[in-house]
């Protein structure tokens, strides 16, 4: 199955709620998800100590540069999807899970430093396709997205469009609900209503589904 | 509580693709990694100051009365003060007939 890197050195752009929004929605529509968390932060972790962990997700905790491709590998296999949430610095461990993804997901704000160092990963991608003669499939999501669309958030959208970069529609806009899974664990449907609900778990379910299409696209070339 | 299953994953559709994981793809991805500056941060073991190795030396607190008459013969002689302790043990040993352990 798919393994899936959620990859920015930006810290703060999104990663831990983008991998845990895109893991429990895709369990939720019957995958079994296995959770790398590779940020020292413990983001994932936190997550998972708030509550039992949805059906059909596993969690790995604390895997560092030495041990993320074995874990990938142990992971990667028949009914099993693989999302690997990295740290946001620009390390060493970020480009040896690059090696192993069947798609980068690069999580950014509508801000031109979001867009400025996340495009550093942009970079690496690049550059890893080169040396290792292989095509990584990569793509943007837009994340804490507003209802009305700033001026900066059009242009940085239509520059990454016109280079030829992935940008997945819908963004994953600015939800209570996304930021309490943190405070309560679990998914968007076990947790106590938060703001719009059934707006949040649209938005969730309608990326997910963006990403799945990009999953079976590439798994069919 | 809305759990509606907005979509379901066919689980036949997803392919995983092999991909080299050999020490070579390994070094390959570092050095792509550290031309855009993704270098090894990787924790160096302990941080601060490593702790010092034991000299032998005893506390001040530990002999009030006697602590600067140990300190002026372990200096006089160039030994630690510890040596001087030892010796003294030996010889607290030897009056009292106690089998010293070294």
């Amino acid at each position: 199955m798919p393994v899936i890197i959620i990859a920015s050195p930006k810290g703060g752009a999104g990663k831990s709620t983008t991998a845990v929004l895109l893991g429990t929605e895709l369990a939720h529509a019957g995958a079994h998800v296995t959770l790398i968390d590779c940020d020292p932060n413990g983001s994932l972790s936190l997550w998972a100590e708030r509550a039992p962990l949805p059906p059909r997700i596993q969690l790995l905790e604390n895997i560092d540069e030495a041990q993320i491709i074995r874990a990938i590998k142990k992971h990667d296999g028949d009914g099993n999807l693989v999302i690997v949430d990295l740290e946001g610095v620009a390390s060493r461990l970020v480009s040896r899970a690059i090696s192993q993804a069947d798609l980068v997901l690069t999580p950014m704000r509508a801000t031109t430093l979001d867009a400025t160092i996340g495009a550093r990963a942009i970079g690496l991608i690049a550059e890893e396709e080169e040396a290792l003669d292989r095509q990584i499939p990569h793509a943007i999501v837009f994340t804490m997205t507003r209802a009305i669309r700033s001026k900066q958030h059009t242009g940085i959208e239509q520059s990454l469009r016109s280079q030829g970069v992935d940008v997945i529609d819908p963004p994953l806009m600015e939800r209570a609900a996304f930021s309490a899974l943190f405070q309560f664990g679990g998914d968007l449907r076990s947790m106590p209503q938060q703001g719009n609900m059934h707006a949040a778990q649209e938005n969730a379910a309608g990326f997910a589904q963006a990403v799945y299409k990009r999953l079976t696209e590439s798994s069919n070339e | 509580m809305n759990d509606t299953k907005p979509f379901s994953v066919d689980l036949g559709s997803l392919k995983s693709r092999a991909k080299p994981t050999s020490a070579v793809t390994v070094h390959k991805a570092d050095a792509a990694g550290e031309k855009h500056g993704f270098v090894d941060r990787a924790p160096k073991g302990r941080r601060g100051r490593p702790p010092s190795p034991r000299t032998g030396q005893v506390h001040a607190k530990v002999l009030p009365h006697v602590s600067d008459d140990i300190m002026t013969e372990a200096r006089r002689r160039g030994v630690t003060q510890g040596v001087i302790i030892e010796e003294a043990w030996a010889l607290y040993c030897a009056e009292k007939g106690i089998e010293a352990s070294t």
